[in-house]
């Protein structure tokens, strides 16, 4: 089982998005940072709201190059319907077969009906070395637009050769 | 100038380009303007995903680094294209095409452009 604490490398998942389509995270990546967000699933309230909080922030990252990225267990028609009701614009990875969830150790024992994951937070930098973890068990463990902001600026300012441009 | 990576791959023999342009010179708009932003936002939305599998590739056409001259949406069905939001900018034609390939949707949600490449394309 991966150590899935800043400084290691996440894995590079490989899961069906909310349109089916086969997807990598790296390139997903695609060179930018990320938000990767794993979530219970569309009946949590907690995500519910949580999920709100990540729409607010993705009209800022349309313009960041940063990227979000919200894993569940939901099947891809169903994240598909959670989106579109959420106003969403970012991607959804889909592990319906559990394909990960044990392999990453992210389980959510305590839901015997729905075999969840965890609702934790990575901010990965474009190779998927792990910057920073929130475990939000607890709704206020999970960042804030503006934790993940400060950590997207951390990241970016790292890898950006022109971020301050003589 | 199209998304290069759309003419990159395996061609997708008998797709559908639906074609939001004209062949006017002058038929442009800036990257920049509000209306080309909330197409690609739509694009994001709901369009990418109302096409599902039937999507081949879609690129917006870049003129230069900073103006618009519409979209290319390559699918294998046509039922949608009615829907498509690039319309918005352009009117639609429709051309049989053997060009383009395979190319993965943008993930979202960046929808600003990588050094003036034609979105969705570029990469830093």
């Amino acid at each position: 089982m991966p150590e899935l604490a800043p400084g290691s490398a996440f894995p590079d998942l490989d899961l069906p998005d909310h349109t089916e389509r086969p997807r990598l995270l790296s390139e997903v990546a695609g060179g930018d940072p990320v938000v990767l967000s794993f979530s219970r699933g569309w009946w949590c309230p907690k995500e519910q709201r949580y999920m709100g909080r990540l729409v607010e922030l993705q009209a800022e990252l349309e313009v960041a190059y940063a990227r979000l990225v919200v894993v569940s267990v939901d099947p891809p028609e169903v994240q598909a319907a959670f989106r579109a009701g959420l106003g969403a614009r970012f991607l959804f990875l889909s592990d319906h077969e559990r394909h990960w969830l044990d392999r990453l150790g992210l389980l959510e024992e305590a839901d015997t009906v729905h075999h969840p994951y965890l609702p934790v937070v990575f901010c990965l930098f474009p190779d998927l070395t792990i910057h920073s973890r929130y475990d939000g068990n607890w709704f206020l463990g999970r960042p804030t637009t503006s934790e993940l902001v400060a950590d997207l600026r951390a990241i970016s300012h790292g890898i950006r050769d022109d971020w301050a441009p003589a | 100038m199209v998304d290069r990576l759309c003419l990159e791959g395996e061609p997708a023999r008998g797709a559908l380009a639906h074609v939001c342009a004209l062949p006017d010179e002058d038929a442009t708009v800036p990257f920049d303007d509000p209306v080309v932003q909330g197409v690609r936002q739509d694009a994001m939305a709901w369009w990418i995903p109302l096409l599902g599998s039937s999507l081949v590739c879609l690129t917006t056409l870049a003129v230069d680094e900073s103006r618009c001259a519409g979209a290319i949406t390559v699918v294998t069905d046509d039922r949608h294209l009615g829907d498509d939001p690039f319309l918005r900018l352009f009117g639609g034609t429709v051309v049989k095409t053997d060009l383009f390939s395979h190319v993965a949707p943008p993930p979202g949600p960046v929808l600003e452009r990588y050094r003036g490449a034609p979105w969705p394309g570029g990469s830093f």
